[in-house]
């Protein structure tokens, strides 16, 4: 954990000192106008406390976080959910007025269950909280399942996901489970994001090689390094797209067409990365290449001087300490937004221009609270789910300007689905294994642009192990053992749609019952239509 | 969705009606009778209308110098050497001796030149025409012509991608790639062990189930479902899905095109495109040679070069091959020069010249286009862009290249941005 109270690098002082001064002063004199230059004059070398392992980086960066000056005063700053729902209504201007209705009881439950969880509440849990009187229940159930393990599970594998959906490292030298172990760990306890970050950004892991295929994966945080195949500009690139929400990589071959981004910024960034001399290929001749020194995208330089392992410390630093880098609190906070409300203010790690971003305004407050907040994950969770922005119906969008008056329907995560699936008929490890398949996709595209595909279609209508289970489900036993009609459609859709039937749909499906010859088979029917329909595989 | 009326419009221009009334008869009947003849019908229509396309892409992409256009004795040559191939002043990579015996039928584009060094990017580029840029999503070429020369109504996929590939993008769900990862066998889950009667019954309260369900706000995810179950409930009642086994296929047939994944991959490819499917991606994948060149291409290129070749053979001696275009290539090339990589040297990215092979569908064998000097270092001769090769990939297909595509706010950008047909390529 990041040291907080008296850290044991107070009994160094001289060691580390001249380096925390040096990043912060860095940190607060440089601006992304600052002029550039080279200085000749060599200095000497920075006598460093070790920087050796990953504790030792922790206890620096630790400090470093301390004095931040942010921090700070945040302790009295306070942003609710009701100041952001104002917030919003005053940049909608007149287009509140078209805002959608708030959701029931139920329909919350259900949508704050999958979305902290990804998975459904049970039948009894809806009935009580539906039947519970207490004004406070919608938030307390928030601050409940913040609380759970699966929380931590579910953000977890959105987060590898996130790490490695696009990733081509050999898979033999990389551990995406031990990276969800840990990321799990983390937002169990409640890290900050800030340490997860810097964890992440400043590991190195090294090569055993007395043992096989051993280069350090099985240490979680290790793998976002092996994810980019610790190659300098891969980490550059994932850096910035996943912990700043800028998509820098076409720089990496040319300045960057309509963005401020130039070619040299992004081998700058590389170049903390490079375990020695970084150098840039010419772009005309690619037997030619130039040194490039080590400068981060808002024109920090650290000491020249600094070993791989302080480079890595300094570019943690810069990155989640600069209170100029509103990026990186801005990144999270827009994931978060897209994954709870279907649309972020920009998509999330494509950020081209600042200019792009829609209703600036708030996510920028947002961000700059999270910083106050200490960067507790959970604490944009509960900001965002006691809001009306959140707490209103679904609604199909179109146009950018309706953004935020309602829900956008989104489509499960492949874990999600798989959860409701085993909600329904039981856990079933193989079928888990093709539904995450089947449904993958990739966690960094914006919902509107997300497909289904026919190969889905096809899973749920016949996969031979799905029609066995829901066919000898103990649901469908239950199910049949309801003598009145009524009831048992009633229970079958809050036990796979986590809600009851509305008139409509209770007359439609009593009738099929009614007309059925056996009632075996078509118990089975409706179980399987409502396992196809897409509010199954839909948050709505 | 806006998208859905896009797709109806100028949908199928040519082909259309013979094809759909096939169809039709093989829903009303023919549909019982064995795949032969109606690939013979099929492929009769084939020979009168139909135009389609197998891309075998080469991921990772594949070394100019260690395929169509070598250079031994340069400093840049390496450990390969030229052979002579059946057009007479046309040599190629050792690699390849089988793809020299059909030369005749094949044209080379040696000089192909490009922008992306990056595979994503790179792939991208050569899949779509269009460089990615900006937030919109083109669609895969193969969506292009699915949307152009499909059936929409067809019972199976008008684009079936073996090994993954590139999305529709923009033109949505009704001509996204179908993707298979096991050649010769059934797709998954097309079987369902409830009667035809069930079956319709569970369609039926379903459909009644989604219109609540849009009507409650989520018009476009339930669209979209519909579409997806409609496609699936056809395609599980198709007489073309034998076409994804190799039914009806001697065990000679088999061996010919190579008893491994790609081989294989190649002759479903052939019988999906007899039984109406307008394109087939095939993808072969490890041509990301940075070390090791020489020996991996040894291995690499010896069941390309035999499953090629005889989809080449077999699509002529079919009479398919006039209407077929087959297309060979990958992202980009590789480094001329030689780099010094452990445990052996190989070759890194380079996009500043490359080639790739065509064939069929009208595109004059027996030719190669363009040059580079002598150490491959530069063209020297018709250097031909991606936009270029895309507007010949459009005449090959009958398609417009100049045709204006929609995207979801409604720009309208062009098939092809630019660019002109590659020239001397059709006879």
């Amino acid at each position: 954990m990041l040291q907080r109270g008296p850290s044991s690098l107070h009994k160094r002082p001289r060691q580390w000192i001249t380096l925390v001064l040096l990043i912060c002063l860095t940190l607060l004199t440089t601006s992304s106008a600052a002029p550039r230059k080279n200085t000749k004059k060599k200095l000497p070398p920075l006598n460093l406390p070790p920087l050796k392992t990953q504790e030792q980086k922790m206890q620096l960066l630790g400090y470093i976080r301390q004095n931040m000056p942010t921090l700070r005063q945040g302790s009295r700053v306070s942003f609710s959910s009701q100041d952001l729902d104002k917030a919003l209504a005053l940049e909608l201007g007149d287009t509140i007025s078209q805002a959608a209705p708030l959701i029931d009881d139920e329909t919350f439950i259900r949508r704050a269950s999958l979305d902290l969880t990804g998975t459904l509440p049970s039948a009894e849990k809806i009935k009580t909280f539906v039947a519970d009187q207490n004004s406070n229940k919608r938030s307390d159930y928030i601050d409940e399942l913040l609380e759970t393990e699966a929380y931590a599970r579910k953000w977890a594998r959105y987060w590898t996901s996130v790490i490695f959906y696009e990733s081509e490292a050999n898979k033999r030298r990389v551990n995406p489970e031990a990276l969800e172990d840990w990321l799990a760990e983390q937002f169990r306890k409640g890290a900050p994001w800030d340490y997860i970050t810097v964890m992440l950004i400043s590991a190195t892991p090294e090569r055993n090689k007395k043992k096989k295929n051993d280069y350090g994966q099985d240490y979680g945080p290790n793998n976002f390094v092996l994810a980019c195949e610790n190659k300098s500009t891969e980490l550059a690139s994932e850096t910035a797209r996943i912990f700043m929400g800028i998509s820098i990589q076409c720089a990496e071959c040319h300045d960057h067409p309509f963005d401020n981004w130039k070619r040299i910024q992004f081998h700058e960034l590389a170049a903390f990365f490079h375990p020695y001399t970084y150098k840039m290929p010419s772009q005309e001749d690619p037997t030619v290449s130039t040194v490039v020194k080590p400068r981060f995208l808002l024109g920090e330089k650290p000491y020249e001087n600094m070993k791989s392992d302080a480079r890595r410390v300094s570019i943690a630093a810069y990155l989640a300490y600069n209170p100029q880098n509103y990026w990186f609190a801005r990144a999270y906070v827009n994931r978060i937004w897209s994954e709870l409300i279907g649309d972020g203010f920009y998509d999330v790690d494509s950020l081209g221009p600042d200019g792009d971003v829609v209703h600036k305004p708030i996510v920028n407050r947002i961000a700059a609270n999270f910083r106050y907040k200490d960067f507790d994950p959970k604490w944009v969770f509960r900001l965002i789910m006691n809001s009306q922005v959140y707490q209103r119906e679904m609604r199909t969008m179109d146009s950018p300007s309706e953004l935020f008056t309602a829900i956008r329907p989104s489509r499960l995560r492949p874990d999600v689905v798989a959860n409701s699936v085993s909600h329904v008929i039981g856990e079933n490890p193989q079928l888990r294994k093709e539904i995450d398949t089947v449904f993958d996709v990739n966690p960094s595209l914006p919902q509107s642009t997300l497909e289904g595909s026919i190969q889905q279609a096809l899973l749920l209508m016949n996969q031979r192990e799905l029609q066995q289970a829901l066919s000898q489900s103990e649901l469908k036993q239950k199910l049949l053992g309801i003598t009145s009609n009524e009831e048992l459609v009633q229970s079958l859709y809050l036990n796979v749609l986590a809600r009851n039937p509305t008139p409509d749909e209770l007359q439609r499906n009593v009738s099929y019952l009614q007309s059925s010859e056996k009632r075996d088979e078509a118990v089975e029917d409706l179980l399987w239509v409502l396992v196809n329909c897409t509010e199954f595989r839909t948050k709505r | 969705m806006q998208s859905d009326a896009l797709l109806h419009l100028n949908l199928n221009r040519r082909g259309q009606f013979t094809r759909r009334n096939f169809l039709q008869a093989a829903a009303l009947g023919v549909a019982g009778s064995p795949l032969l003849s109606q690939i013979q019908l099929n492929a009769a229509e084939m020979k009168k209308q139909g135009r389609a396309c197998i891309l075998l892409w080469l991921a990772g992409a594949p070394s100019q110098l260690e395929t169509w256009d070598p250079k031994p004795g340069s400093p840049n040559g390496g450990e390969t050497k030229k052979i002579q191939t059946q057009t007479p002043g046309i040599e190629i990579a050792h690699y390849w001796p089988k793809i020299a015996s059909v030369m005749n039928d094949v044209a080379l584009i040696r000089s192909m030149t490009g922008k992306e060094a990056a595979h994503e990017r790179g792939t991208y580029h050569l899949h779509t025409g269009h460089r990615m840029l900006g937030i919109e999503k083109f669609p895969h070429f193969g969506s292009v012509v699915a949307r152009e020369l499909g059936d929409p109504n067809s019972d199976i996929p008008n684009f079936v991608s073996i090994g993954q590939t590139l999305s529709s993008g923009f033109l949505g769900v009704q001509v996204a790639p179908f993707i298979i990862d096991r050649p010769g066998q059934l797709p998954d889950n097309v079987t369902s062990d409830a009667s035809a009667a069930r079956q319709r019954r569970r369609l039926a309260l379903l459909s009644q189930q989604e219109r609540d369900f849009a009507q409650a706000g989520a018009e476009a995810l339930v669209q979209e479902q519909s579409k997806l179950y409609q496609k699936a409930s056809l395609m599980m009642t198709s007489p073309r899905l034998k076409a994804f086994e190799f039914d009806g296929e001697s065990e000679d047939m088999q061996t010919a095109y190579g008893k491994n994944q790609l081989g294989q991959g190649l002759l479903v490819a052939r019988r999906l495109v007899e039984a109406g499917v307008p394109f087939v991606e095939v993808r072969s994948n490890g041509w990301d040679m940075h070390s090791s060149i020489f020996r991996n291409m040894e291995r690499r290129a010896a069941d390309v070069d035999q499953g090629l070749s005889q989809l080449l053979t077999d699509l002529k001696s079919r009479g398919l091959l006039e209407k077929t275009l087959v297309l060979c290539m990958g992202e980009f090339g590789r480094t001329p020069k030689i780099n010094a990589r452990p445990p052996a040297p190989g070759r890194d990215h380079w996009v500043r010249n490359f080639n790739l092979l065509m064939a069929g569908a009208g595109i004059k064998g027996g030719q190669a286009i363009g040059k580079t000097d002598e150490n491959g270092q530069e063209i020297t001769d018709n250097p031909v862009q991606v936009e270029d090769l895309f507007q010949s990939m459009c005449k090959a297909m009958g398609i417009n290249a100049d045709m204006e595509l929609h995207t979801p706010i409604g720009r309208p950008v062009r098939l092809v941005d630019g660019g002109a047909v590659i020239k001397g390529l059709f006879g």
